[in-house]
């Protein structure tokens, strides 16, 4: 049989289908879709140009996947050295040693899409000196939100120099939309940038690594489901009232639902949205994070699919995965092959 | 973009949402989200070609845009590109953000409390009309106001061009609801931006910002309280959006020297109107 994503429930199947479908063997398909998505992404985040410079030959080596993300990051990194800082260099350099503590920890969890910590076990605490005053250097996102009903607890286990009662936790899978509370226009991670440091890159290095088979397979899609879940429960209504758009029909600055995203005709996503009663939903996260949460599903789809093919390493963490789903298509490939 | 920005419209949607498009007035989308009236019913459908995309130019996207949204970018950059006048690209978006807060449909004229518009657009057609290319749908445009990215007057908007080209002007047949499409809001800005720097004395680029709030003012009114107060706004606005104006991006003076002629940034920005309106 072909594995396919109904294990996880038929709305995730349909949610992949957002971002077609692809053969993780074909070298051909692999570059056409991740061609798209980064070029999504770049849209997004304002690097097509930087991306559209890069080299556009299809890598032919195994490692195909690998040398695509790179190159979105190195555009990527590119367009951040032509930006404005948007926090200061200690903020900055705090900020990327904690996303590197936090990815590593989520990657040991099989959790990285959002992780969660206490931070007073961090090394920096995640506090930095701001004008000879500790801060804390990321937003206490713990009020109930878009991807999550709120994290009050459990309360750091050492006093926080900057003030933590609450754990940090940051939403790396949808970067740089990285806060349940905080679905403005532009995502909080994108000004994490500075001369010195640049912690948005780590944050869209995660970003790509999920579009990565091992990282993908290492990742529990449950978690990525229940959050999914939770965003769309919370945003579905909101979205629904949202006129349908009819070509020859549609008016200049209008927002409209076009299938299953948000579009303004004639006019920018940016300065469009919805407010809800977990807050403002900008038109642009909306569409940014629906993206993210079908892109790792189509990416796992393919990655399952594919597992025959793929080096004994990844057949074997699917084989011993915490996710039952993800086990039992391993299973039935093993006894298929 | 600055949370600031973000006026909720009165468009409920029911189980407490509503959408919201940013804008510097609370009318400025209402005729995006709730209130089918703008369009007189008779009119062709105008649909001009979607919005420019990054591949669409060559200017630098990324280097002191500050929070200009970066779907519009493309757009300035191409009003740069096409009228050839360097460094302009970024005052467009410092413009917009002023007259529009980004909305392409921002329209200040059509609420209580903007009756100024309505009485500038009136003005501005009965003080010209007699000494301009009639306007096909002239009424319509003095009741106007103003509106789009750029804050244009209905009736200048549409007589844009005349100076240059006389009745070959490309909009005299056009209602005034053609300056919510972007593509014909930046042709008409580039062409006054031009007239600008062509005609008038500019002295640096919050000079710029004081000719399009009213031409006047670099004249006989440079000097006025009015003149210092649109100065520092402009300042002031550019400094919230985030765009540096002693950048490399922007020269210190612009110049209209090599400027096309207003059919070629027509062509360049519009395209071709439906035939009923070309």
């Amino acid at each position: 049989m072909t594995p396919d994503l109904r294990c996880y429930g038929d709305d995730l199947a349909r949610l992949a289908d957002l971002v077609g479908d692809f053969d993780l063997r074909s070298a051909l398909d692999v570059q056409r879709w991740y061609t798209r998505e980064w070029q999504a992404l770049a849209d997004v985040l304002g690097f097509r140009q930087q991306l559209a410079a890069a080299p556009t030959s299809i890598p032919t080596g195994g490692d195909r996947i690998t040398a695509m993300n790179l190159a979105g990051l190195a555009a990527f990194e590119g367009a951040l050295r032509a930006t404005r800082p948007g926090i200061t260099d200690q903020q900055a350099r705090v900020q990327s040693a904690v996303l590197r503590q936090m990815t590593a920890l989520g990657r040991s969890r099989g959790e990285l899409w959002r992780v969660s910590i206490d931070p007073t076990t961090l090394d920096s605490g995640a506090c930095f000196t701001d004008q000879g005053r500790m801060a804390r250097a990321f937003y206490p996102d713990t009020a109930p939100g878009y991807f999550g009903d709120g994290w009050p607890g459990p309360p750091p286990r050492a006093e926080s120099a900057c003030g933590w009662t609450t754990p940090l936790v940051l939403h790396l899978g949808t970067f740089p939309w990285v806060y349940s509370t905080r679905l403005d226009a532009v995502g909080p991670g994108v000004r994490w940038t500075t001369a010195s440091a640049k912690p948005a890159l780590e944050g869209l290095h995660v970003v790509a690594s999920l579009m990565e088979p091992r990282t993908n397979l290492a990742q529990d899609a449950r978690q990525v489901a229940a959050i999914y879940r939770h965003f769309i429960t919370h945003t579905a209504a909101l979205v629904s009232r949202v006129p349908a758009f009819v070509q020859g029909q549609a008016r200049p600055g209008t927002l409209y639902r076009r299938g299953e995203v948000l579009h303004v005709h004639q006019g920018s996503l940016h300065v469009a949205g919805l407010d809800g009663p977990r807050g403002k939903l900008a038109a642009l996260a909306y569409n940014y994070v629906l993206r993210r949460f079908a892109c790792f599903f189509a990416v796992r789809r393919a990655t399952v699919r594919a597992l025959p093919s793929l080096p004994r390493e990844l057949q074997q963490l699917a084989q011993a995965s915490a996710d039952p789903c993800l086990r039992q298509h391993a299973q039935e490939v093993a006894h298929a092959s | 973009m600055n949370r600031g920005f973000w006026i909720t419209l009165g468009a409920t949607l029911g189980v407490g949402g509503v959408a919201f498009l940013s804008s510097r007035r609370a009318s400025a989308a209402s005729s995006s989200t709730s209130t089918p009236t703008n369009q007189p019913s008779n009119l062709p459908t105008i649909e001009l070609a979607p919005l420019p995309t990054a591949a669409d130019v060559h200017g630098d996207l990324v280097s002191n845009w500050g929070d200009t949204p970066t779907d519009l970018r493309p757009l300035f950059m191409l009003m740069e590109e096409t009228s050839k006048i360097a460094g302009s690209a970024r005052l467009f978006a410092g413009i917009a953000f002023r007259e529009s807060q980004f909305v392409s449909s921002a329209h200040n004229g059509n609420a209580e409390g903007e009756q100024d518009e309505r009485d500038s657009s009136r003005a501005a057609y009965k003080n010209n009309k007699d000494r301009n290319q009639p306007l096909k749908y002239g009424e319509q445009s003095a009741e106007f106001g103003s509106g789009g990215l750029f804050g244009a007057l209905a009736p200048y908007f549409l007589w844009t061009g005349v100076p240059e080209v006389g009745n070959k002007a490309p909009l005299l047949n056009a209602p005034p609801e053609l300056v919510f499409q972007p593509r014909a809001a930046a042709f008409g800005a580039t062409v006054y931006l031009q007239r600008l720097l062509k005609n008038y004395r500019i002295d640096d680029h919050a000079d710029i910002k004081v000719g399009w709030a009213n031409p006047s003012l670099l004249g006989t009114g440079r000097g006025s309280d009015k003149y210092h107060e649109v100065r520092t706004r402009f300042l002031d606005d550019m400094k919230t959006l985030g765009i540096d104006l002693a950048h490399a991006t922007l020269p210190p003076e612009l110049s209209a020297s090599a400027w096309p002629g207003v059919p070629a940034v027509f062509a360049a920005l519009v395209g071709t109107l439906p035939k009923d309106l070309a």
